[in-house]
């Protein structure tokens, strides 16, 4: 009502404009928080040695411009950036090891390569060191760990397409039960809403170090643990777009004789299934970067292959496995905004 | 389509809708419905008339449960409204609402469709695959209160008001419902539209014999439309009448003056926020 403001005149006594007030851009109170604020996080940053992350990061800066000798960090980055480089491609196993092959059939795209190395062994009876010529013969796919770590990708991404059913199946019941206008009785409500909780703050690396106790190594733990965690996302989600959905088509159709069930599918999903679809994608997308991470505790994937590798100090391999992972969440990224687009447009 | 209501054939003197000594208190005290008994007979385009706030919306919503008595009896035929009653009178008894109450985002089809899920089995609901009768029912509909094929697919808020309360409407007549509750349907309307909403709703109405009960706030609407104009006042009934019976002094009685005591309040409050 602007207009209403015209006709005001004798409730504010008119002032020269040099003696208006501006309302303050801010309180004491706002001023006192920001001061609080700023002076737990000088004690806290003690607590977590900022002071020492910014040395290093200086010298490792400084080291890079050669205006230091060397630095820590340098050091130990630099070593495992180097070793990355060049990608582990090829595969070879040694043929020694594998007695059934036979060298006139090899598998497709394989060769034999015979590698000779030089020992030196001291000769017990003139106790001279002499060379001892080794002959080892490999079998050699020029792109045969490629190969592997793509399978192993896709055996990720199956892990995140399943684990991503898994919380849809687990969230929509536990969405129903947890939105107040349409759980069956407060305690549901309260028991559903509790469950999402628990679920969503269970770390999936946790869920998965013990569901692979009872699973053990592979693929089950992995997307059982993001299917258990998701769920605890996508039910409060789900949950909350239902409460917040218009409330009239729903009470329309509730006066021409529907039940919940009924109203909630003609009147509710229409509403929600815009952003259901992206909370849907968004778990999808998170859930592939993430079971490259619970493969660590052997929850099947490539994360499982990443972390043998590393341990075995074989980087190579690992900047494969590194650059595998992010083109593939790089063309989810890519393909999740389009579908996206599509499906909400 | 066979009826399973007994009212219908009873004749004209047999009330269709009948109001016994309702009573609607809001927790503050104030009465929304205030001792309001009348009857409806089957077939009557009956104008409840009155300004906003008089209670003409919870006397509505009390004919299908929206809203809950306090006091009295509603009664549809032969069937008084009760929780175990509920759901078979909201089967026989549609609503038409003030701001049409379409899902925005469903098509037109869906929107009108979604008026028979009572009816459809659950599975056929879930899976958003309606019967055919129903579906050819719903084409029926949309075709009577004069939509297209083209409008099918189109999206609820792609229509303009108008079309909007026919969508409205046509959900409504699915089911071939004997009562048709319909709550300011033209208040969002433009003067032209709202006329030929209203004539709609009366000559469906008319076609298929339901009885209407149609709140209003504009007098001119309610004597050129109704077969019955009852006026409501702070939730009672201040008139009862034929539009002919309905003239200045009814009217003056109903908006009348000495509703302007109650407009100072709202102005108190307007200059502490301006202040």
């Amino acid at each position: 009502m602007p207009d209403r403001r015209t006709n005001e005149g004798p409730a504010m006594a008119a002032r020269a404009p040099g003696e208006w007030r501006l309302p303050a851009p801010y309180g004491w109170r706002a001023a006192l928080a920001a001061l609080l604020i700023g002076l737990a996080l000088i004690w806290s940053a003690q607590r977590v040695e900022i002071d020492r992350m910014l040395r290093l990061t200086g010298e490792a800066a400084l080291a890079q411009v050669g205006l230091q000798q060397e630095s820590q960090v340098g050091r130990g980055l630099g070593r495992m950036f180097g070793a990355l480089f060049p990608f582990a491609i090829e595969d070879r196993q040694e043929v020694a090891r594998l007695p059934g092959l036979d060298r006139d059939a090899l598998p497709r795209f394989t060769r034999i390569e015979a590698i000779e190395t030089t020992r030196y062994e001291m000769n017990s009876d003139t106790l001279q060191a002499e060379p001892v010529v080794e002959r080892k013969e490999y079998l050699v796919h020029p792109f045969g760990y490629l190969l592997k770590v793509l399978d192993k990708m896709v055996e990720t991404f199956e892990i995140a397409v399943w684990a991503t059913i898994i919380a849809v199946i687990l969230s929509v019941p536990l969405a129903i039960l947890g939105a107040r206008n349409y759980t069956p009785h407060p305690a549901l409500y309260a028991a559903s809403r509790s469950l999402v909780s628990f679920l969503r703050s269970m770390p999936e690396l946790i869920i998965a170090m013990f569901l692979v106790l009872g699973y053990g190594f592979g693929s089950i733990a992995g997307y059982l643990a993001l299917g258990l965690h998701g769920a605890g996302f996508l039910g409060k989600f789900y949950a909350e777009d239902i409460e917040s959905a218009d409330r009239k088509p729903q009470e329309a159709l509730t006066a021409l004789g529907a039940g919940k069930l009924r109203v909630l599918r003609a009147a509710v999903l229409p509403q929600v299934a815009p952003a259901y679809v992206a909370y849907t994608l968004y778990i999808l997308d998170r859930n592939v970067r993430m079971a490259a991470v619970i493969g660590l505790v052997g929850a099947g994937g490539i994360g499982q292959e990443l972390k043998g590798r590393y341990d075995l100090f074989e980087y190579g391999h690992v900047g494969t496995i590194l650059l595998a992972i992010f083109l593939t969440v790089f063309a989810l990224d890519q393909v999740s905004a389009r579908l996206r687009a599509r499906l909400i447009g | 389509m066979a009826r399973a209501a007994p009212a219908r054939s009873g004749g004209e003197a047999r009330p269709h809708l009948s109001f016994a000594r309702l009573v609607r208190r809001f927790p503050d005290g104030v009465r929304a419905l205030d001792d309001v008994s009348f009857d409806v007979p089957n077939g009557e385009f009956c104008v409840v008339l009155g300004r906003s706030g008089s209670g003409k919306t919870t006397l509505l919503r009390s004919v299908n449960g929206l809203t809950e008595l306090d006091g009295g009896t509603v009664r549809l035929g032969e069937t008084a409204m009760s929780r175990s009653t509920l759901r078979d009178i909201r089967r026989r008894v549609a609503m038409v609402h003030q701001s049409f109450d379409l899902v925005e985002r469903a098509s037109v089809a869906a929107n009108v469709l979604s008026g028979g899920v009572a009816e459809a089995p659950a599975w056929r609901v879930m899976l958003g695959w309606y019967p055919a009768d129903l579906r050819a029912r719903a084409c029926g509909v949309l075709h009577r209160v004069g939509l297209d094929e083209i409008h099918l697919p189109r999206r609820a808020s792609a229509l303009s008001g108008g079309q909007q309360q026919r969508v409205g409407i046509a959900r409504a007549l699915l089911l071939d419902p004997e009562v048709i509750l319909a709550d300011e349907p033209v208040a969002s309307l433009d003067p032209a539209i709202s006329r030929e909403i209203l004539t709609l709703l009366r000559d469906v109405a008319r076609e298929r014999g339901a009885t209407v009960l149609c709140s209003l706030h504009q007098t001119d609407l309610a004597r050129d439309f109704a077969d019955r104009i009852v006026g409501m006042r702070h939730g009672r009934v201040v008139f009862d009448g034929p539009p002919a019976r309905f003239d200045a002094a009814a009217e003056a009685a109903l908006y009348g003056s000495a509703d302007t005591q109650a407009r100072p309040a709202p102005r108190l409050i307007e200059d502490r926020i301006y202040a």
